[in-house]
């Protein structure tokens, strides 16, 4: 975070919250698969945590559950249009 | 012998005629239930396309399923599915106390919104890039 009370960033920096840990979710369901793919790019990817945001125990949950849904073919390993 | 709960999933072969998905359903039942399983929910989410091609398949009849049986079970029951050629995949989950939990609020239809949150933060927050 920057202390310099007169950066000129200083208004701009966006506080990111972990939006689970804000919605108090315990679980992250696999079959959720609309959700998990607001957490993954276009090339069926699982964004990173310095994107999102999520809490570290919160992006360790979504990874099984992103992986899971993949198993299960409710998800891409990789996008069909890169394949 | 202790008892767990258990989400399973699976994926019938979807080549097979309409009928035939009803008996793939009701063997697997009755297959858990002879490894002394009991059945809470069975919903049959119908044939889904695939994210990717399954044995170059396009698409497969999904089931899931809750049940509470004995640890020993499991194992039977994944015997004997992966030796039926009309199962495509499954997955067991068992349960652990958070996933209860948030089953307890699925059946209440209670599961939070973690998108409902960010569209009034998004307001306040004059500050946006």
């Amino acid at each position: 975070m920057i202390k310099n009370p007169s950066h000129p960033k200083k208004n701009q920096r966006k506080v990111k919250q972990c939006k689970f840990s804000r919605a108090g979710l315990e679980y992250i369901d696999y079959k959720d698969v609309e959700t998990l793919q607001r957490f993954t790019n276009d090339q069926g990817k699982i964004l990173p945590r310095r994107v999102t945001g999520n809490s570290a125990k919160h992006q360790r949950q979504l990874t099984t559950a992103v992986k899971r849904a993949r198993f299960l073919a409710l998800m891409p390993y990789v996008a069909e249009n890169l394949r | 012998m202790s008892k767990n709960y258990y989400e399973f999933t699976y994926i019938i072969n979807p080549v097979l005629e309409d009928d035939k998905f009803k008996e793939s359903v009701d063997k697997v039942s009755k297959l858990i239930e002879k490894n002394g399983g009991e059945i809470e929910e069975v919903d049959e989410w119908g044939l889904r396309q695939f994210a990717y091609d399954i044995d170059k398949k396009g698409t497969g009849y999904y089931v899931n399923m809750y049940f509470t049986a004995p640890a020993e079970a499991i194992a039977n029951v994944e015997r004997q599915l992966r030796i039926d050629d009309d199962i495509l995949r499954y997955l067991t989950l068992k349960y652990d106390a958070k996933m209860l939990r948030h089953r307890e609020l699925q059946k209440k239809n209670e599961v939070p919104d973690i998108f409902a949150i960010e569209d009034d933060e998004d307001d306040n927050n004059e500050d946006d890039d």
